[in-house]
């Protein structure tokens, strides 16, 4: 089961997530050596705020503020739950 | 009292994060025409988390949101709660919508008049609770015509001139239809200039490149200003009603519209 939300254009991200045993977290962002940490954390805490604890997330990254990575997961997790229901 | 409205769309976060370099004196975050249904959610989340980060004295915000017999309504309502937005701007004008609004909310509304039902019922519209001003959409109403519109702006000037005069009775906004042609500063500024003479107050925008020329066509000029100061000055001298000033008779309504060009003029600094 997938889900996503965002785009390729700059300022924003592109997250898919899939259903999955484990937590795994893939970034590929242009300013990852800056801020792949930062990028990271934000996707911890987004799925901690949604009581996900195993799941494989894809950011792509184009320069996203904070605000828009955790809209656009927040999105994505919302749209499996309702491609589940 | 603003001078310009620009919309950018709910789900560009590069728009949305630079909101406040546009210089425009009102946002618009649209979840209406330029949202996708798909993206729809994905904006209401994006606004939510930012507004709720973010915070802006220098500039108003309003949200267009989904008309309400759209089945987007509720949900754009519900994810704006408790945000710190200055209203909602509400398309396809209507008094059943701004009523259903109402229930739902107590800000202030801008309803979009942008077609001919609308037009014909537009003193009942602005006569609503919370609406502050009126939005021409000029786009929308010549498509339900079925007519093109032109560079000259004839088949719209009867439309402008009953939404200016009934926002100007009711003591509210008249905002003008956004000019489409984003390169063309000339047409822009004529536009804009024969609006101003209808009695529209302020116009829209849908390009952050048009703002400056609205700004100053919507702004009071030098002369206006400097024109009012005398008008006010003297009113205050004399204490009375009607006096004399270079050979013209000044009465309440001009004291009172000097006034006004203060107050705009105070407010923008100018």
């Amino acid at each position: 089961m997938k889900a996503s939300a965002g785009s390729l254009e700059s300022s924003d991200c592109l997250i898919t997530i899939t259903k999955s045993n484990k937590l795994e977290i893939v970034i590929e962002s242009v300013v990852l050596k800056q801020f792949g940490d930062q990028i990271k954390e934000v996707i911890l805490n987004t799925l901690k705020d949604n009581n996900i604890a195993k799941m494989h997330v894809v950011c792509l990254d184009k320069g996203a503020l904070d605000y828009t990575i955790k809209s656009r997961l927040e999105t994505a997790i919302k749209r499996m739950g309702e491609s589940h229901e | 009292m603003s001078r310009s409205y620009l919309f950018i769309p709910g789900n560009t976060p590069s728009m949305i994060q630079n909101l406040d370099v546009f210089d425009s004196d009102v946002i618009i975050i649209d979840f209406e025409d330029s949202v996708t249904s798909y993206d729809k959610d994905s904006a209401r989340t994006l606004i939510k988390n930012f507004l709720s980060k973010y915070s802006y004295d220098e500039v108003e915000i309003f949200v267009r949101i989904n008309s309400y017999d759209s089945r987007y309504f509720h949900d754009d309502i519900n994810a704006l709660a408790n945000l710190d937005i200055s209203g909602y701007v509400l398309p396809k004008a209507s008094v059943k919508g701004i009523r259903m609004l109402n229930k739902l909310s107590n800000k202030p509304i801008i309803p979009i008049v942008e077609s001919p039902m609308a037009l014909l019922l537009v003193e009942d519209i602005a006569k609503e609770k919370n609406v502050v001003a009126l939005i021409f959409g000029a786009e929308d109403y010549t498509k339900e015509l079925g007519i093109k519109r032109t560079l000259e702006a004839t088949e719209i000037l009867y439309a402008r001139s009953i939404i200016a005069i009934t926002a100007n009775a009711y003591n509210i906004d008249a905002i003008d239809t956004p000019y489409t042609n984003k390169d063309d500063d000339k047409g822009l500024l004529l536009d804009a200039t024969n609006a101003l003479n209808l009695g529209f107050t302020s116009k829209a925008s849908i390009h952050p490149n048009q703002i400056d020329i609205i700004n100053q066509v919507f702004a009071p000029s030098l002369e206006e200003i400097t024109e009012a100061k005398r008008i006010v000055k003297k009113s205050e001298e004399t204490n009375k009603g009607a006096f004399s000033l270079d050979g013209k008779m000044i009465d309440l309504p001009i004291i009172e519209k000097a006034k006004k060009v203060l107050e705009k003029a105070k407010k923008y600094n100018l």
